[in-house]
């Protein structure tokens, strides 16, 4: 859309709280990875889940498309919130993870923090997209190996080879169950959009 | 929210179609909001909330607190394009303010002293 009309409204009203700021990350990769489980375990608001229209023309080959007169369906979609401060809150979105849904992602992406690429090192060729996707953006993000039992033997230098994630890309090892290797996690991909934006 | 954890919203009690409450509408007009805009609602929606129908109440007592779109969809088990439809008409009855994302760097991306901090409330966690 090339016009801008104003949005939002009216002025802020006195006394209104001035500044606030919302932010988002993105939690991407395949299925199964632990994307919900890293949103849920940083969420201060219980786990939620929007629903996201999805038009025909946006489907694609789908099975919508075998449907008569189904136009639009929806795709679920799992967020959570940080509360930072008192200006900035953070959403922590759960991208749907197949290749159909990826117009959503042009909308998340959009005016991103960042994205987090969660990696299970049984299935690492699940991540290529997901990787690609935020190159060719130009997104920062970091990569996070989940650690599922049995999987600690992989070492990380092989996981960085075998993925062709750029050396400047923070590369982490954690547990999507656990709120504080999720919070590192956090704080990897922010310290590098910021190393990034400083360039 | 209240007691039961539900923003005063009683779950599964719809019979309204979604999209009656938008008058079938599933975009609104303009730019759409990006799913994490906040709102708060303004003195005047406080002094209109009995005016208001149902939905619509519900949207301004969530927003007592900085809300966005996308836990005003989930909230009321709505799509996200219902609800962008709903903030919107308050937002234009001047009943919430939108308090939009600001990129300022070159790729759309939050400008770096707004991520030093969000770093520096991470860390703080």
């Amino acid at each position: 859309m090339d016009s801008a009309p104003a949005r939002g409204g009216p002025q802020p009203e006195p006394g209104a709280p001035l500044g606030l700021l919302p932010l988002k990350v993105m939690v991407a990769g395949g299925f199964g990875v632990g994307k919900t489980t890293f949103v849920n375990s940083l969420s201060e608001i219980p786990p939620l889940r929007t629903e996201q229209e999805m038009t025909s023309l946006s489907v694609g080959i789908d099975d919508a498309v075998a449907i008569p007169d189904k136009t639009t369906t929806t795709v679920a979609m799992d967020f959570g919130r940080i509360t930072v401060d008192d200006q900035l809150i953070l959403y922590l979105f759960g991208a749907p993870g197949q290749n159909r849904f990826w117009f959503m992602w042009d909308e998340l992406a959009r005016g991103a923090v960042g994205a987090i690429v969660l990696v299970d090192v049984r299935r690492v060729a699940e991540s290529f997209a997901a990787i690609d996707y935020f190159e060719d953006r130009q997104l920062p993000f970091a990569v996070a190996i989940n650690e599922f039992p049995g999987t600690t033997e992989f070492p990380v230098s092989s996981v960085r080879e075998a993925l062709a994630i750029p050396p400047e890309c923070p590369l982490v090892q954690m547990d999507a169950r656990d709120p504080r290797s999720s919070l590192d996690t956090l704080v990897a991909l922010v310290e590098h959009a910021l190393t990034r934006s400083a360039r | 929210m209240t007691d039961n954890g539900h923003y005063g919203w009683d779950q599964g009690g719809r019979v309204v179609p979604a999209y009656a409450l938008t008058q079938g509408r599933t975009r609104t007009v303009g730019p759409d909001l990006p799913l994490e805009a906040l709102v708060t609602a303004t003195e005047l929606a406080v002094q209109n909330l009995p005016t208001l129908q149902v939905e619509r109440r519900a949207i301004v007592r969530m927003s007592m607190q900085p809300t966005s779109v996308v836990e005003i969809g989930a909230a009321l088990h709505v799509p996200a394009g219902v609800a962008r439809v709903l903030v919107s008409d308050l937002a234009n009855a001047g009943f919430l303010t939108v308090h939009l994302p600001q990129p300022t760097d070159a790729v759309g991306g939050p400008g770096q002293e707004i991520l030093g901090r969000l770093l520096d409330g991470l860390r703080a966690r």
